[in-house]
């Protein structure tokens, strides 16, 4: 089941691991695509996400939204001697999946989001161990987080590591629950509803805060606390599709939006937006920080282009940066755009990983400022690319 | 010596120069210093052979050795260098002796005269001693009798002397008592000096003895005084006496103590008064008679300059402010102009009288300031108009969008801004033509204002355009209020400002930029550190980046609205408990009449392309043509064939199709817009599609309303191509999301299609 190089189908799926070396160091352009690997599924996808709690190795997970046929968790690895994308699972979900979150701190067990024709549910899975003989292992199902009486949205993680809660959404309510993984149960803690129709989305935990999160809603992006669980603060009128906490910096918060694209906020200063950038042609999707470099953003559109950002959010003291930056030193805060998409993109993530990078750019023998490795998700396929900025 | 010759001049040089240093070292107390060049040579090469280049200097100082002189002559030349050097030697000391000899004669000669003149002196001043001894005689003798003469007249001169003094007491007393009818006469023949004059003269006395004898002849004469002093007033006082006799009265009253001041301050405010007047009715008096007046003054009280001058500025700043004060509301350049000219005339008037005031200065400061003012205020009502025209268009025309009248609003607010513009720069033509002294000194300072105006205004413009497009941050910071009214903003309006922003760029900045190169050339009276202040590219890219903001923004706003549309179109119903498609769907006439909305605010207001004929506007024309047969027949298959095959091949087909550039660049023109907006509403309606899960009625009702917006979008873009590719992706997107997609059947499609339009047609009977 390991990793051909190209071309290998497994029931009706293919994975084309193609490794093209686009050596284009001559271009002027500052950023320069060296490496891209290409895996296509033959399925749509929603959703993917980043094991986190995987340090060894990087890998993703998958999930595809197919309302006819099977469903499949793919298991992707980035083997870092090979620099190729290697299958490492494929696991048959009962539905089609709408939202997969990792576990930050168990790299087997996830969460999925998922519809069964009119109904909705969420879940947390646990990989079973692979042993190389089985084909398509059966996924483990932890627990449901049942009790939710609209359409179930997101499950939400607490990004940094090892916490004993989680959060479920759905289109009015947010639930707080009390998991323990090795007994398989979970607790509902308490709920919050809101108010007159919000029609909630999605949202994003904290991560410098346990008791904060955004949610998004049609019109507005709410700021809960969950110890009471009431809305703290909102910025309200804004068409929000996606939101991301900055890992490294406190108060900032990236949202997607149909209007004005993507914007930068401080939670503090919640009535305008740090940083405005344009976005794409049609709907922003996601948007996503880079975990290591927070500078850097991802941003996926309907527009089947995925665009890199450079966003250089400086809280405090942005007066004294200003002024020493003339306006022909402003630079352009798209890094890069990658159009060579058939279809929308609904998901993407930008990872990093030391290990990985120094490998790669020793192989490259480039000297090396930043590294970012992003990958997308898009309606047909996923591609990881090796962003490498030179200097 | 200089008769010598012409080859003499180097001969003679060198042989003064030679003569001159023989006599320095001669009389020269200090032989070493002459010789100290030479000397410490010498001195510090002791050794011979170490100083073979200098014996010949060191000859003429004090340390000369002759001895080893003699040796390192001899060890260093050869024989004919020996006798060579003796000749040489033996020429100079010839010419030494030669020398000495001129020198002895010379001073023998000038010693031989001067005992001469000594000798003569001695002669001369032999005979004087006797007659000064006679000249001390007589002297003596003339002064006894002078001293004889002295004593005998002294008695006679004491009582002549006394005898005088009486008289004159006497002479003064008779003038004391006549003194009143003189002064009466002084009076009538109006000789007031002579009355004031003989009054001072005993007015002394009067001080002395006024108590005494005098007290009727005082009494009368003050009477007397007093008359004379009311008789100055009066002469002050009235306009029609000469300027010479009116100071006179001054000078005459401040002799007699009167208090003049109090005079003076009285006629003061009387001027004050009547420059009042002048301000305010300015016909009643004329500069000149105010000048006069001035003049007059200051003759009369030479230590009021300082008085008149302040009444001068504060005239002249009064009269500026009330210019001012008229430039609140716009006045023509023309008006502003006259009334400049007159008050520089006025102030040149009063400037010949008193220079001190420095009323051109301040006029001229005043002047700049003022017209500075009258541009800016004329760009800010520019400004202003404009944004009056943009706004009222679309607050007359909210409701009701009648046919044509945005067209016509957008003609007035384009006519507007550039005959707006035109009008200025005539205007401020008038200010430079105008050649009045002052304004010719400004001339380069008005049109440096003109084209830094020119460039603020269209800068203030642009940021004005923002802010009524609700886009600007700055503004919707300044209060909660305003962004209320963002939310309100016109959708036309935005649009509006686009096209606008283009006209600017193509049209007015070249013509402004033409007219202000052909009559405000020059300038630059100002150092620009900046280059020139209009720099009509930056306005140029700065009006195309905001344009091109703008129509975003217009399409986006208008997006947002259909977005929002479909968004409750497509999570309200129960997709999956769909019934079967009875008719057309509600919203796809919601959505005709958006599109609508648009096509008829963009029609009106962007430029159309007569070209109809070009639709090969988009890349996949050809090439979703080629495709589309392939997946007419994938739609229209029976179901037999698996699902999977049919995702296969939709897949396969997607591969080989050409990508299809849906999001292409949008240009000023009703068509681009028009099928940007369509382009982006379709994505938006597929993305809806997916993330619903139909039933088979669900997906036939897709196909039906696509169907239906398929011939219904026709009419409205040149675009087909992309237009039906993207109802096909939307028909593609429901089809994958269909639990059970089976189409309908071509002859019911066709007849919910007609239905629908019979029904359109029933109700709009006028319509088409």
């Amino acid at each position: 089941m390991q990793g051909g190089s190209s071309g290998i189908v497994y029931g009706g799926l293919k994975y084309q691991a193609s490794k093209q070396q686009q050596q284009r160091l001559l271009e002027p352009s500052r950023t320069t695509c060296l490496n891209l690997f290409l895996l296509s599924l033959l399925l749509q996808a929603r959703c993917i996400a980043d094991v986190r709690a995987d340090a060894g190795s990087t890998t993703f997970l998958a999930g595809t939204l197919s309302l006819k046929e099977e469903n499949e968790v793919h298991l992707i690895r980035l083997s870092p001697a090979e620099s190729e994308l290697v299958c490492d699972g494929l696991f048959y979900h009962p539905n089609e999946i709408w939202d997969l979150k990792s576990c930050p701190f168990d790299h087997r067990v996830f969460s999925t989001v998922y519809t069964s024709g009119e109904g909705y549910g969420a879940s947390v899975w646990k990989i079973p161990e692979v042993n190389g003989q089985s084909n398509s292992p059966q996924l483990e199902q932890l627990f449901e987080l049942s009790g939710h009486t609209g359409k179930t949205r997101r499950v939400v993680w607490w990004p940094l590591g090892k916490h004993d809660k989680l959060i479920s959404i759905d289109d009015r309510n947010i639930f707080l629950w009390n998991i323990d993984t090795s007994n398989k149960s979970a607790k509902v803690i308490s709920q919050g509803s809101a108010d007159m129709l919000p029609n909630l989305r999605g949202g994003a935990w904290d991560p410098h805060n346990h008791n904060s999160i955004a949610a998004i809603s049609d019109s507005s992006l709410q700021l809960w606390d969950l110890r009471s669980m009431e809305k703290s603060t909102a910025i309200e009128h804004a068409h929000i599709r996606d939101v991301d906490y900055n890992p490294k910096k406190q108060n900032i918060i990236a949202t997607a939006e149909d209007e004005f694209g993507i914007r930068l906020w401080d939670l503090r200063m919640l009535k305008h937006p740090l940083k405005d950038l344009p976005g794409h042609s049609h709907w922003t999707w996601a948007v996503r920080h880079n975990p290591e470099y927070d500078e850097l953003l991802l941003s996926a559109g309907t527009d089947s282009t995925v665009n890199l950002w450079l966003a250089k959010v400086s809280s405090d003291d942005s007066e004294s940066d200003s002024p020493s930056g003339s306006p022909n030193r402003q630079e352009e805060p798209l890094l890069n755009s990658y159009t060579d998409y058939e279809d929308s993109i609904y998901d993407c993530l930008g990872i990093s990983q030391a290990l990985l990078a120094e490998k790669m750019n020793l192989a490259r023998l480039s000297i090396l400022n930043r590294c970012c490795i992003f990958e997308k998700c898009s309606g047909k396929g996923l591609e990881l690319y090796d962003e490498v900025e030179l200097d | 010596m200089a008769t010598a010759g012409g080859a003499a001049p180097p001969a003679m040089d060198e042989k003064a120069r030679r003569t001159r240093d023989l006599l320095a070292s001669f009389y020269n107390t200090d032989p070493s210093a002459a010789a100290g060049a030479a000397a410490p040579a010498s001195l510090a090469r002791p050794s011979p052979t170490a100083a073979p280049a200098s014996p010949l200097d060191s000859i003429n100082s004090a340390s000369f050795d002759p001895d080893i002189y003699m040796n390192v002559l001899v060890e260093q030349s050869n024989l004919e260098g020996l006798l060579q050097r003796h000749v040489k030697m033996a020429a100079e000391i010839k010419n030494l002796d030669t020398d000495l000899q001129m020198l002895v004669y010379e001073n023998y000669n000038k010693f031989i005269s001067a005992t001469d003149t000594i000798k003569r002196m001695k002669t001369n001043i032999v005979g004087m001693e006797a007659n000064m001894d006679q000249l001390l005689a007589k002297i003596t003798s003339v002064q006894s009798k002078s001293d004889t003469v002295n004593t005998s007249l002294f008695d006679k001169r004491e009582n002549i002397e006394k005898l005088h003094r009486t008289r004159n007491l006497l002479r003064k007393v008779q003038f004391i008592y006549d003194l009143p009818t003189r002064l009466n006469k002084c009076i009538k023949t109006e000789a007031y000096a002579d009355a004031v004059r003989f009054f001072t003269g005993a007015k002394p006395i009067f001080e002395a003895y006024g108590d005494t004898s005098f007290q009727d002849c005082k009494k009368a004469s003050e009477e007397a005084m007093d008359l004379v002093i009311q008789h100055l007033q009066a002469k002050l006082y009235s306009d029609s006496e000469p300027i010479e006799a009116r100071a006179e009265a001054v000078v005459l009253l401040k002799q007699l103590n009167f208090p003049v001041d109090n005079l003076k301050s009285n006629l003061l405010e009387k001027l004050e008064d009547c420059l009042l007047n002048f301000q305010n009715e300015p016909t009643q008096a004329s500069i000149g008679d105010i000048s006069k007046t001035f003049r007059a003054y200051l003759i009369i009280f030479p230590d009021s300059e300082r008085r008149l001058i302040e009444l001068a500025q504060a005239l002249f700043s009064n009269r500026y402010e009330t210019v001012r004060e008229n430039l609140k509301k716009r006045i023509p350049s023309t008006d502003l102009l006259a009334m400049l000219r007159s008050l520089w005339e006025d102030a040149t008037a009063i400037d010949e009288v008193i220079p001190e005031a420095a009323l051109p200065a301040f006029s001229l400061e005043t002047t700049r300031d003022i017209i500075r003012q009258h541009i800016a205020t004329a760009f800010l009502h520019l400004q202003s108009e404009i944004s009056e025209a943009l706004v009222r268009t679309h607050s007359t025309s909210n409701e009701e969008l009648e046919e044509s009248q945005l067209q016509t609003a957008m003609e007035a607010s384009k006519i507007k801004v550039s005959q707006g513009c035109i009008d200025l720069l005539q205007e401020f033509h008038h200010l430079i033509d105008g050649n009045i002294e002052l304004l010719v000194k400004l001339r380069d300072l008005i049109i440096d204002w003109v084209q830094e105006g020119f460039q603020d205004f269209f800068q203030k413009l642009d940021g004005h355009f923002h802010v009524l497009s609700g886009k600007s941050k700055k503004k919707s910071q300044e209060s909660t209020m305003d962004s209320l009214q963002i939310d309100k903003v016109p959708t036309v309006l935005v649009l509006m400002l686009a096209q606008l922003c283009v006209y600017i760029e193509q049209t007015t900045v070249p013509k402004v930029t033409e007219e202000l190169a052909s009559s405000f050339f020059g300038g630059g009276a100002r150092s620009y550190e900046y280059g020139p202040p209009f720099v009509p590219g930056e306005i140029c890219r700065l009006y195309r980046s905001s344009g091109e903001k703008f129509l975003h923004h217009y399409i986006n706003m208008k997006t947002q609205k259909i977005s929002k549309l479909l968004n409750k179109r497509f999570t309200t119903p129960v997709w999956i408990k769909h019934k079967e498609p009875r008719e057309v769907n509600m919203f796809v006439d919601l959505l005709l009449l958006e599109i609508n909305g648009v096509v008829s605010e963009v029609k009106q207001i962007l430029p159309g392309i007569v070209r109809r004929h070009r639709h090969s506007d988009s890349t996949g024309s050809t090439t979703s043509s080629r495709s589309n047969p392939m997946r007419e027949d994938m739609l229209n298959r029976p179901n037999t064939h698996r699902a999977r095959s049919q995702f296969l091949e939709n897949h396969l087909a997607k591969l080989f199709e050409q990508k299809m550039e849906i999001f292409t660049k949008v240009e000023y023109t009703q068509e681009s817009v028009i099928s940007t907006v369509l382009k982006l509403c379709l994505k938006s309606l597929q993305e809806f599609v997916r993330l619903q899960t139909f039933n088979r009625s669900g997906f036939q009702q897709i196909q039906l309303d696509m169907e239906f917006l398929k011939t219904s979008l026709k009419e409205f873009v040149d675009d087909e191509a992309a237009i039906s590719f993207l109802l096909k992706e939307v028909n593609n997107a429901a089809h994958e999301r269909c639990l059970d997609p089976i189409p309908l059947e071509p002859p019911i499609l066709d007849k919910l299609i007609n239905a629908k339009l019979a029904k359109i047609k029933e109700e709009n009977p006028n319509m088409r």
